[in-house]
Protein backbone atom coordinates (compact mmCIF):
# COMPACT_ATOMS: atom_id res chain seq x y z
CA UNK A 1 0.00 0.00 0.00
CA UNK A 2 2.64 2.42 0.61
CA UNK A 3 3.91 2.03 -3.39
CA UNK A 4 0.50 2.83 -3.89
CA UNK A 5 0.64 6.20 -1.85
CA UNK A 6 4.11 7.35 -2.86
CA UNK A 7 2.69 6.50 -6.31
CA UNK A 8 -0.52 8.70 -5.80
CA UNK A 9 1.57 11.53 -3.87
CA UNK A 10 4.16 11.83 -6.88
CA UNK A 11 1.06 12.02 -9.21
CA UNK A 12 -0.11 15.10 -7.25
CA UNK A 13 3.37 16.52 -7.16
CA UNK A 14 3.28 16.55 -10.81
CA UNK A 15 0.27 18.58 -10.97
CA UNK A 16 2.15 21.22 -8.59
CA UNK A 17 0.99 24.37 -10.50
CA UNK A 18 -2.94 23.24 -10.51
CA UNK A 19 -2.37 23.30 -6.38
CA UNK A 20 -1.00 26.30 -5.99
CA UNK A 21 -3.48 28.13 -8.39
CA UNK A 22 -6.28 26.26 -6.24
CA UNK A 23 -4.81 27.56 -3.17
CA UNK A 24 -4.62 31.08 -4.40
CA UNK A 25 -7.69 30.90 -5.29
CA UNK A 26 -8.94 29.60 -1.58
CA UNK A 27 -7.12 32.74 -0.16
CA UNK A 28 -8.38 34.81 -2.46
CA UNK A 29 -11.90 34.01 -1.74
CA UNK A 30 -11.66 34.11 1.98
CA UNK A 31 -10.98 37.93 1.57
CA UNK A 32 -13.62 38.58 -0.35
CA UNK A 33 -16.78 36.21 0.86
CA UNK A 34 -17.80 36.14 4.90
CA UNK A 35 -18.90 32.91 4.36
CA UNK A 36 -16.40 31.08 5.76
CA UNK A 37 -18.10 27.13 5.47
CA UNK A 38 -18.03 28.18 1.62
CA UNK A 39 -14.35 27.74 1.71
CA UNK A 40 -13.86 25.15 3.70
CA UNK A 41 -16.12 23.04 1.66
CA UNK A 42 -14.52 24.10 -1.60
CA UNK A 43 -11.17 22.91 -0.55
CA UNK A 44 -12.39 19.74 0.98
CA UNK A 45 -14.17 19.08 -2.61
CA UNK A 46 -11.15 20.25 -4.13
CA UNK A 47 -9.22 17.65 -2.01
CA UNK A 48 -11.41 14.84 -2.64
CA UNK A 49 -11.17 15.37 -6.50
CA UNK A 50 -7.96 14.72 -6.46
CA UNK A 51 -8.53 11.08 -5.54
CA UNK A 52 -10.91 11.16 -8.27
CA UNK A 53 -7.89 12.31 -10.76
CA UNK A 54 -5.90 9.66 -9.78
CA UNK A 55 -8.38 6.95 -10.23
CA UNK A 56 -8.53 8.47 -13.96
CA UNK A 57 -4.33 8.59 -13.75
CA UNK A 58 -4.40 4.87 -13.16
CA UNK A 59 -7.71 3.90 -15.58
CA UNK A 60 -5.91 6.07 -18.70
CA UNK A 61 -3.75 3.44 -21.24
CA UNK A 62 -5.27 0.63 -19.52
CA UNK A 63 -2.72 1.30 -16.38
CA UNK A 64 -5.03 -0.56 -13.84
CA UNK A 65 -4.28 -3.63 -15.41
CA UNK A 66 -0.12 -3.43 -15.15
CA UNK A 67 -1.10 -2.02 -11.42
CA UNK A 68 -2.89 -5.45 -10.47
CA UNK A 69 0.08 -7.07 -12.03
CA UNK A 70 1.92 -5.79 -9.34
CA UNK A 71 2.15 -7.01 -5.92
CA UNK A 72 -1.10 -5.28 -5.07
CA UNK A 73 -4.24 -6.81 -3.94
CA UNK A 74 -7.19 -4.77 -5.55
CA UNK A 75 -8.11 -4.47 -1.36
CA UNK A 76 -4.77 -2.86 -1.03
CA UNK A 77 -5.53 -1.03 -3.85
CA UNK A 78 -9.41 0.67 -2.40
CA UNK A 79 -7.77 1.02 1.19
CA UNK A 80 -5.20 3.07 -0.48
CA UNK A 81 -7.43 5.32 -2.12
CA UNK A 82 -9.50 5.61 0.91
CA UNK A 83 -6.26 6.80 3.12
CA UNK A 84 -5.16 9.15 -0.43
CA UNK A 85 -8.93 10.58 -0.38
CA UNK A 86 -8.90 10.73 3.49
CA UNK A 87 -5.61 12.35 3.43
CA UNK A 88 -6.21 15.08 0.66
CA UNK A 89 -10.13 15.69 1.65
CA UNK A 90 -8.93 16.77 5.67
CA UNK A 91 -6.02 18.15 3.97
CA UNK A 92 -8.28 20.74 1.87
CA UNK A 93 -10.30 20.85 4.68
CA UNK A 94 -7.76 21.61 7.74
CA UNK A 95 -6.11 24.14 4.92
CA UNK A 96 -9.91 26.03 4.26
CA UNK A 97 -10.45 26.00 7.74
CA UNK A 98 -6.68 27.60 8.56
CA UNK A 99 -7.37 30.03 5.33
CA UNK A 100 -10.53 31.38 6.42
CA UNK A 101 -9.98 31.97 10.72
CA UNK A 102 -7.28 33.11 9.90
CA UNK A 103 -8.36 35.71 7.23
CA UNK A 104 -11.51 35.94 9.27
CA UNK A 105 -10.03 36.76 12.33
CA UNK A 106 -7.73 39.53 11.27
CA UNK A 107 -10.10 40.95 8.47
CA UNK A 108 -13.82 40.63 10.33
CA UNK A 109 -12.91 40.31 13.95
CA UNK A 110 -14.23 36.34 13.90
CA UNK A 111 -13.78 34.12 17.06
CA UNK A 112 -10.86 31.92 16.54
CA UNK A 113 -13.12 28.98 18.43
CA UNK A 114 -16.44 30.21 16.60
CA UNK A 115 -14.36 29.28 13.59
CA UNK A 116 -13.04 25.94 14.60
CA UNK A 117 -16.57 24.80 15.77
CA UNK A 118 -18.10 25.75 12.34
CA UNK A 119 -14.84 24.21 10.48
CA UNK A 120 -15.51 21.12 12.95
CA UNK A 121 -19.30 20.87 12.11
CA UNK A 122 -18.35 20.72 8.31
CA UNK A 123 -16.08 17.95 8.62
CA UNK A 124 -18.78 15.15 8.57
CA UNK A 125 -19.51 17.01 5.25
CA UNK A 126 -15.96 16.61 4.11
CA UNK A 127 -16.08 12.97 5.27
CA UNK A 128 -19.78 12.41 3.59
CA UNK A 129 -18.08 13.44 0.35
CA UNK A 130 -16.02 10.64 -0.10
CA UNK A 131 -18.56 7.86 0.88
CA UNK A 132 -20.41 9.21 -1.88
CA UNK A 133 -17.57 9.77 -4.88
CA UNK A 134 -15.23 6.96 -3.93
CA UNK A 135 -16.83 3.74 -5.28
CA UNK A 136 -18.93 6.25 -8.05
CA UNK A 137 -16.12 6.63 -9.02
CA UNK A 138 -14.38 3.08 -8.98
CA UNK A 139 -17.53 2.09 -10.66
CA UNK A 140 -18.55 4.31 -13.17
CA UNK A 141 -15.98 5.75 -15.90
CA UNK A 142 -14.96 9.62 -14.87
CA UNK A 143 -18.04 10.87 -16.99
CA UNK A 144 -20.78 8.65 -16.04
CA UNK A 145 -19.67 8.85 -12.57
CA UNK A 146 -20.36 12.56 -12.55
CA UNK A 147 -23.59 12.10 -13.78
CA UNK A 148 -24.77 9.38 -11.23
CA UNK A 149 -23.05 11.95 -8.45
CA UNK A 150 -25.29 14.52 -9.59
CA UNK A 151 -28.62 11.72 -9.67
CA UNK A 152 -27.59 10.69 -6.45
CA UNK A 153 -27.41 14.14 -4.56
CA UNK A 154 -31.03 14.95 -6.92
CA UNK A 155 -32.52 11.92 -5.16
CA UNK A 156 -31.22 12.67 -1.71
CA UNK A 157 -32.69 15.91 -2.29
CA UNK A 158 -35.76 14.96 -3.95
CA UNK A 159 -36.43 12.38 -1.23
CA UNK A 160 -35.80 15.53 1.74
CA UNK A 161 -38.18 17.15 -0.10
CA UNK A 162 -40.83 14.89 -0.32
CA UNK A 163 -40.63 13.81 3.30
CA UNK A 164 -41.05 17.08 3.99
CA UNK A 165 -44.46 17.45 2.21
CA UNK A 166 -45.78 14.06 3.14
CA UNK A 167 -45.10 14.85 6.72
CA UNK A 168 -47.03 18.68 6.45
CA UNK A 169 -49.91 16.99 4.39
CA UNK A 170 -50.01 14.21 8.02
CA UNK A 171 -49.35 17.19 9.62
CA UNK A 172 -46.51 16.37 11.23
CA UNK A 173 -44.50 19.42 12.20
CA UNK A 174 -41.02 18.61 11.84
CA UNK A 175 -39.99 21.45 13.66
CA UNK A 176 -41.73 20.47 17.02
CA UNK A 177 -40.70 16.90 16.54
CA UNK A 178 -36.98 18.43 16.28
CA UNK A 179 -37.08 20.06 19.66
CA UNK A 180 -38.09 16.91 21.24
CA UNK A 181 -35.09 15.26 20.14
CA UNK A 182 -32.95 15.02 23.61
CA UNK A 183 -30.60 18.21 23.30
CA UNK A 184 -27.26 17.39 23.03
CA UNK A 185 -24.01 19.80 23.37
CA UNK A 186 -23.02 21.22 20.41
CA UNK A 187 -19.74 18.97 21.03
CA UNK A 188 -21.52 16.03 20.99
CA UNK A 189 -23.46 16.95 18.21
CA UNK A 190 -19.97 16.87 15.87
CA UNK A 191 -18.80 13.64 17.69
CA UNK A 192 -22.06 11.43 16.52
CA UNK A 193 -22.12 13.29 13.35
CA UNK A 194 -18.62 12.12 12.83
CA UNK A 195 -19.20 8.44 14.06
CA UNK A 196 -21.89 8.41 11.91
CA UNK A 197 -19.54 9.53 8.61
CA UNK A 198 -17.42 6.82 9.74
CA UNK A 199 -19.11 4.07 9.77
CA UNK A 200 -20.64 4.95 6.42
CA UNK A 201 -17.05 5.71 5.09
CA UNK A 202 -16.26 1.51 6.45
CA UNK A 203 -19.83 0.79 4.53
CA UNK A 204 -18.05 2.98 1.25
CA UNK A 205 -14.60 1.12 2.06
CA UNK A 206 -16.52 -2.44 2.01
CA UNK A 207 -19.02 -1.85 -1.41
CA UNK A 208 -15.78 -0.16 -3.11
CA UNK A 209 -13.73 -3.56 -2.26
CA UNK A 210 -16.18 -5.71 -3.50
CA UNK A 211 -16.56 -3.50 -6.85
CA UNK A 212 -12.81 -3.89 -7.55
CA UNK A 213 -12.96 -7.29 -6.75
CA UNK A 214 -15.66 -7.81 -9.76
CA UNK A 215 -13.48 -6.03 -12.25
CA UNK A 216 -11.73 -7.26 -14.99
CA UNK A 217 -8.79 -5.69 -16.48
CA UNK B 1 6.59 -23.16 -12.66
CA UNK B 2 3.69 -22.51 -15.13
CA UNK B 3 0.79 -24.92 -15.87
CA UNK B 4 -2.35 -24.41 -17.38
CA UNK B 5 -4.45 -26.77 -17.99
CA UNK B 6 -7.73 -25.95 -20.23
CA UNK B 7 -8.09 -22.53 -19.23
CA UNK B 8 -11.68 -21.38 -20.83
CA UNK B 9 -12.95 -17.71 -21.51
CA UNK B 10 -15.23 -16.63 -23.78
CA UNK B 11 -15.83 -13.06 -25.30
CA UNK B 12 -18.72 -13.40 -27.57
CA UNK B 13 -17.87 -15.07 -30.15
CA UNK B 14 -14.39 -15.02 -29.27
CA UNK B 15 -13.49 -18.88 -27.12
CA UNK B 16 -10.19 -19.04 -25.65
CA UNK B 17 -9.42 -23.12 -25.30
CA UNK B 18 -5.42 -23.04 -23.91
CA UNK B 19 -3.72 -25.65 -22.24
CA UNK B 20 0.11 -25.01 -21.92
CA UNK B 21 3.36 -25.01 -19.49
CA UNK B 22 6.38 -22.87 -18.28
CA UNK B 23 9.10 -25.24 -16.93
CA UNK B 24 12.08 -24.33 -14.89
CA UNK B 25 14.99 -22.94 -16.43
CA UNK B 26 13.22 -22.53 -19.87
CA UNK B 27 11.95 -19.64 -22.15
CA UNK B 28 8.61 -20.42 -23.85
CA UNK B 29 7.22 -18.56 -26.23
CA UNK B 30 3.99 -18.04 -27.28
CA UNK B 31 2.70 -17.12 -30.81
CA UNK B 32 0.21 -16.11 -32.64
CA UNK B 33 -1.80 -13.59 -35.18
CA UNK B 34 -3.55 -10.32 -32.91
CA UNK B 35 -6.48 -11.65 -31.29
CA UNK B 36 -5.49 -15.12 -31.57
CA UNK B 37 -5.88 -14.99 -27.53
CA UNK B 38 -2.08 -14.38 -26.05
CA UNK B 39 -2.92 -11.27 -24.02
CA UNK B 40 -6.39 -12.92 -22.65
CA UNK B 41 -3.85 -15.89 -21.23
CA UNK B 42 -1.98 -13.70 -20.18
CA UNK B 43 -4.07 -11.79 -18.32
CA UNK B 44 -6.11 -14.99 -16.94
CA UNK B 45 -2.19 -15.65 -15.47
CA UNK B 46 -1.85 -12.88 -13.86
CA UNK B 47 -5.68 -12.86 -12.50
CA UNK B 48 -6.54 -9.85 -14.14
CA UNK B 49 -9.71 -11.58 -15.68
CA UNK B 50 -11.65 -14.38 -14.26
CA UNK B 51 -11.74 -17.77 -16.22
CA UNK B 52 -14.95 -19.71 -17.21
CA UNK B 53 -13.23 -22.92 -16.53
CA UNK B 54 -9.99 -24.62 -16.12
CA UNK B 55 -6.89 -24.29 -13.91
CA UNK B 56 -4.15 -21.99 -13.66
CA UNK B 57 -1.30 -23.37 -11.27
CA UNK B 58 1.87 -21.19 -10.95
CA UNK B 59 5.12 -21.11 -9.17
CA UNK B 60 3.03 -24.24 -6.99
CA UNK B 61 0.31 -22.36 -6.44
CA UNK B 62 -3.59 -22.48 -7.03
CA UNK B 63 -3.61 -19.29 -9.55
CA UNK B 64 -7.12 -18.24 -7.51
CA UNK B 65 -4.90 -18.25 -4.39
CA UNK B 66 -2.14 -16.63 -6.04
CA UNK B 67 -1.72 -13.56 -3.97
CA UNK B 68 -0.47 -10.37 -4.04
CA UNK B 69 2.52 -11.48 -1.85
CA UNK B 70 2.92 -14.22 -4.52
CA UNK B 71 3.28 -11.49 -6.96
CA UNK B 72 6.95 -10.46 -5.24
CA UNK B 73 8.04 -13.34 -7.46
CA UNK B 74 6.97 -12.44 -11.18
CA UNK B 75 8.26 -9.87 -13.42
CA UNK B 76 5.44 -8.77 -15.60
CA UNK B 77 5.35 -6.62 -19.10
CA UNK B 78 2.17 -6.21 -20.47
CA UNK B 79 1.63 -4.71 -24.28
CA UNK B 80 -0.47 -1.80 -24.07
CA UNK B 81 -0.45 -1.34 -20.23
CA UNK B 82 2.58 -0.01 -17.80
CA UNK B 83 2.77 3.00 -15.09
CA UNK B 84 0.81 6.57 -15.71
CA UNK B 85 2.39 7.87 -18.39
CA UNK B 86 2.49 11.16 -16.04
CA UNK B 87 4.94 9.46 -13.81
CA UNK B 88 8.68 9.92 -14.23
CA UNK B 89 11.59 7.19 -13.48
CA UNK B 90 12.20 9.00 -10.22
CA UNK B 91 9.17 8.70 -9.54
CA UNK B 92 8.60 5.02 -10.27
CA UNK B 93 12.20 4.17 -8.09
CA UNK B 94 10.40 4.58 -4.51
CA UNK B 95 7.27 3.05 -6.27
CA UNK B 96 9.37 -0.08 -6.71
CA UNK B 97 11.55 0.19 -3.59
CA UNK B 98 8.09 -0.14 -1.46
CA UNK B 99 6.26 -2.91 -3.41
CA UNK B 100 9.30 -4.81 -4.16
CA UNK B 101 11.19 -6.33 -1.12
CA UNK B 102 13.75 -7.60 -3.00
CA UNK B 103 14.48 -4.59 -5.74
CA UNK B 104 17.57 -3.89 -7.21
CA UNK B 105 17.54 -0.35 -7.15
CA UNK B 106 21.18 -0.21 -8.34
CA UNK B 107 21.03 -2.44 -10.88
CA UNK B 108 17.62 -0.85 -12.10
CA UNK B 109 19.21 3.01 -12.12
CA UNK B 110 22.75 1.09 -14.05
CA UNK B 111 20.65 -0.35 -16.41
CA UNK B 112 18.35 3.36 -17.59
CA UNK B 113 21.96 4.58 -17.80
CA UNK B 114 22.89 2.19 -19.88
CA UNK B 115 19.64 2.52 -22.17
CA UNK B 116 19.88 6.20 -21.69
CA UNK B 117 16.40 6.89 -20.28
CA UNK B 118 15.92 10.24 -19.36
CA UNK B 119 15.13 9.85 -15.44
CA UNK B 120 12.56 13.16 -14.93
CA UNK B 121 11.15 13.12 -18.05
CA UNK B 122 7.45 11.96 -17.95
CA UNK B 123 7.13 8.45 -19.15
CA UNK B 124 4.32 9.75 -21.75
CA UNK B 125 7.07 11.93 -23.55
CA UNK B 126 8.89 8.63 -24.04
CA UNK B 127 9.61 6.98 -27.89
CA UNK B 128 7.74 3.74 -28.14
CA UNK B 129 11.05 2.16 -27.73
CA UNK B 130 12.10 3.60 -24.14
CA UNK B 131 8.74 2.66 -23.34
CA UNK B 132 9.01 -0.51 -23.98
CA UNK B 133 12.80 -0.75 -22.56
CA UNK B 134 11.92 0.92 -19.15
CA UNK B 135 8.82 -1.93 -18.88
CA UNK B 136 11.11 -4.57 -19.61
CA UNK B 137 13.48 -3.21 -16.92
CA UNK B 138 11.01 -2.96 -14.05
CA UNK B 139 10.04 -6.61 -14.71
CA UNK B 140 14.14 -7.64 -14.45
CA UNK B 141 14.93 -5.29 -11.53
CA UNK B 142 13.60 -6.93 -8.39
CA UNK B 143 14.85 -10.88 -8.66
CA UNK B 144 11.90 -12.45 -10.29
CA UNK B 145 11.49 -15.97 -10.19
CA UNK B 146 9.30 -16.12 -13.53
CA UNK B 147 8.80 -13.29 -16.41
CA UNK B 148 5.74 -13.18 -17.91
CA UNK B 149 6.26 -11.02 -21.29
CA UNK B 150 3.79 -9.86 -23.19
CA UNK B 151 5.15 -8.17 -26.60
CA UNK B 152 7.92 -6.73 -24.83
CA UNK B 153 10.43 -5.64 -28.00
CA UNK B 154 7.20 -4.43 -29.67
CA UNK B 155 8.12 -1.23 -31.28
CA UNK B 156 12.21 -1.46 -30.54
CA UNK B 157 15.02 -1.08 -33.32
CA UNK B 158 16.85 -4.15 -34.03
CA UNK B 159 20.09 -3.28 -31.69
CA UNK B 160 17.69 -2.05 -28.71
CA UNK B 161 15.91 -5.26 -29.64
CA UNK B 162 19.22 -7.25 -29.19
CA UNK B 163 20.27 -5.57 -25.58
CA UNK B 164 17.08 -6.41 -24.35
CA UNK B 165 17.00 -10.20 -25.05
CA UNK B 166 20.35 -10.13 -24.23
CA UNK B 167 19.09 -9.01 -20.47
CA UNK B 168 16.81 -11.90 -20.29
CA UNK B 169 19.54 -14.21 -21.15
CA UNK B 170 21.13 -12.96 -18.50
CA UNK B 171 18.20 -12.82 -15.89
CA UNK B 172 18.10 -16.40 -17.14
CA UNK B 173 22.05 -17.53 -16.42
CA UNK B 174 21.61 -15.82 -13.39
CA UNK B 175 19.43 -18.29 -11.92
CA UNK B 176 18.47 -21.54 -12.97
CA UNK B 177 15.88 -21.77 -11.21
CA UNK B 178 13.69 -19.12 -13.34
CA UNK B 179 11.74 -19.21 -16.10
CA UNK B 180 10.16 -16.64 -19.08
CA UNK B 181 6.84 -16.82 -21.22
CA UNK B 182 7.21 -14.19 -24.01
CA UNK B 183 4.52 -13.42 -26.36
CA UNK B 184 5.84 -11.84 -29.78
CA UNK B 185 5.76 -11.35 -33.24
CA UNK B 186 8.73 -10.87 -34.35
CA UNK B 187 9.81 -14.20 -34.64
CA UNK B 188 13.40 -13.51 -34.77
CA UNK B 189 12.88 -12.81 -31.16
CA UNK B 190 11.88 -16.13 -30.44
CA UNK B 191 14.02 -18.17 -32.59
CA UNK B 192 17.35 -16.87 -30.89
CA UNK B 193 15.66 -17.03 -27.63
CA UNK B 194 12.92 -19.76 -26.46
CA UNK B 195 13.98 -23.42 -25.68
CA UNK B 196 10.04 -24.25 -26.70
CA UNK B 197 7.44 -22.01 -28.75
CA UNK B 198 3.32 -22.91 -28.34
CA UNK B 199 1.34 -21.85 -31.61
CA UNK B 200 -1.78 -20.13 -30.55
CA UNK B 201 -4.94 -19.73 -33.18
CA UNK B 202 -8.73 -18.23 -32.13
CA UNK B 203 -8.49 -19.33 -28.84
CA UNK B 204 -6.67 -22.90 -29.14
CA UNK B 205 -2.78 -23.79 -28.89
CA UNK B 206 -2.04 -25.76 -32.17
CA UNK B 207 1.03 -26.59 -32.19
CA UNK B 208 3.69 -26.83 -29.16
CA UNK B 209 7.41 -27.86 -30.08
CA UNK B 210 11.31 -27.14 -29.08
CA UNK B 211 12.44 -24.29 -30.75
CA UNK B 212 15.66 -26.89 -32.23
CA UNK B 213 13.15 -29.18 -33.58
CA UNK B 214 11.09 -26.59 -35.18
CA UNK B 215 14.04 -25.37 -36.82
CA UNK B 216 15.56 -28.74 -38.00
CA UNK B 217 12.98 -31.04 -38.41
CA UNK B 218 10.41 -28.59 -39.88
CA UNK B 219 10.01 -27.49 -43.19
CA UNK B 220 8.15 -26.35 -45.84
CA UNK B 221 8.00 -28.59 -49.17
CA UNK B 222 7.05 -26.73 -52.72
CA UNK B 223 5.54 -29.58 -54.94
CA UNK B 224 3.81 -29.84 -58.10
CA UNK B 225 0.63 -31.29 -58.54
CA UNK B 226 2.10 -34.80 -60.09
CA UNK B 227 4.80 -34.58 -57.24
CA UNK B 228 1.38 -33.66 -54.84
CA UNK B 229 -0.56 -36.32 -56.17
CA UNK B 230 2.23 -39.16 -55.27
CA UNK B 231 3.89 -37.80 -52.31
CA UNK B 232 3.88 -39.87 -48.96
CA UNK B 233 1.73 -37.65 -47.00
CA UNK B 234 1.70 -39.38 -43.00
CA UNK B 235 3.99 -36.51 -42.10
CA UNK B 236 2.26 -33.81 -43.99
CA UNK B 237 0.90 -31.43 -41.58
CA UNK B 238 -1.01 -28.59 -43.56
CA UNK B 239 -0.86 -28.11 -47.00
CA UNK B 240 -2.07 -24.91 -48.98
CA UNK B 241 -2.57 -24.78 -52.54
CA UNK B 242 -0.61 -22.31 -54.42
CA UNK B 243 -0.27 -21.00 -58.34
CA UNK B 244 2.38 -23.68 -58.87
CA UNK B 245 0.67 -26.26 -57.10
CA UNK B 246 0.92 -27.08 -53.48
CA UNK B 247 2.88 -25.77 -50.07
CA UNK B 248 3.22 -28.27 -47.70
CA UNK B 249 4.38 -28.58 -44.22
CA UNK B 250 6.49 -31.32 -42.82
CA UNK B 251 7.68 -32.08 -38.93
CA UNK B 252 9.74 -34.92 -41.16
CA UNK B 253 12.53 -32.78 -43.23
CA UNK B 254 14.98 -35.21 -43.31
CA UNK B 255 12.58 -38.15 -44.67
CA UNK B 256 11.18 -35.63 -48.01
CA UNK B 257 15.18 -34.55 -48.56
CA UNK B 258 15.93 -37.77 -48.42
CA UNK B 259 12.96 -39.64 -50.20
CA UNK B 260 11.97 -36.86 -53.00
CA UNK B 261 15.31 -35.10 -54.20
CA UNK B 262 13.55 -33.72 -56.46
CA UNK B 263 11.21 -31.51 -54.46
CA UNK B 264 12.14 -28.36 -53.38
CA UNK B 265 12.28 -28.20 -49.73
CA UNK B 266 12.18 -24.79 -47.47
CA UNK B 267 14.18 -24.42 -44.45
CA UNK B 268 11.02 -24.02 -41.61
CA UNK B 269 10.83 -20.61 -39.82
CA UNK B 270 8.41 -19.97 -37.29
CA UNK B 271 6.93 -17.55 -39.49
CA UNK B 272 6.88 -20.31 -42.21
CA UNK B 273 5.19 -22.43 -40.11
CA UNK B 274 3.17 -20.02 -38.24
CA UNK B 275 1.70 -19.40 -41.90
CA UNK B 276 1.21 -22.58 -42.74
CA UNK B 277 0.01 -23.65 -39.50
CA UNK B 278 -3.22 -21.14 -39.54
CA UNK B 279 -3.71 -20.74 -43.76
CA UNK B 280 -2.85 -24.62 -44.69
CA UNK B 281 -5.19 -27.26 -44.52
CA UNK B 282 -5.11 -30.46 -42.09
CA UNK B 283 -4.63 -33.74 -44.58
Amino acid sequence: MKGLLIKDLRLMKNMGNSLAIILLVAVGMSFYSSDMSFIVVYMAIIGTSFTSSTISYDEFDNGNAFLFSLPVSRKDYVLEKYLFAILMCGGGWLLGSVISIAVGTARSGLDPMEGMMTALVLLPVAVCLNVLLVPLRLKFEAEKSRIAQIVIMGGIFLVVIAGTKIAERLGIDLEALGERVPVMSAGMGIVVALGVCIALLLLSCHISIRIMERKEF
Amino acid sequence: MLKIENLHKSYGSFQLDCSMEVLQGRVTGLVGQNGAGKSTTFKAVLGLIRPDGGRIELLGKDGSRFGAKDKQKLGVVLSNAGFSGYLTIKDIVPVMDSLYARFDRAFFLEQVRRFGLPDSQKIKEFSTGMKAKLKVLTAISHRAQLLILDEPTAGLDVVARDELLELLRAFMEQDEDRGILISSHISGDLETLCDDIYMIHAGKIILHEDTDVLLDDYAVLKVDEEQYRTIDKRYILRSRKESFGYSCLTNQKRFYSENYPKVAILKGSIDEVIMMMIRGEAL
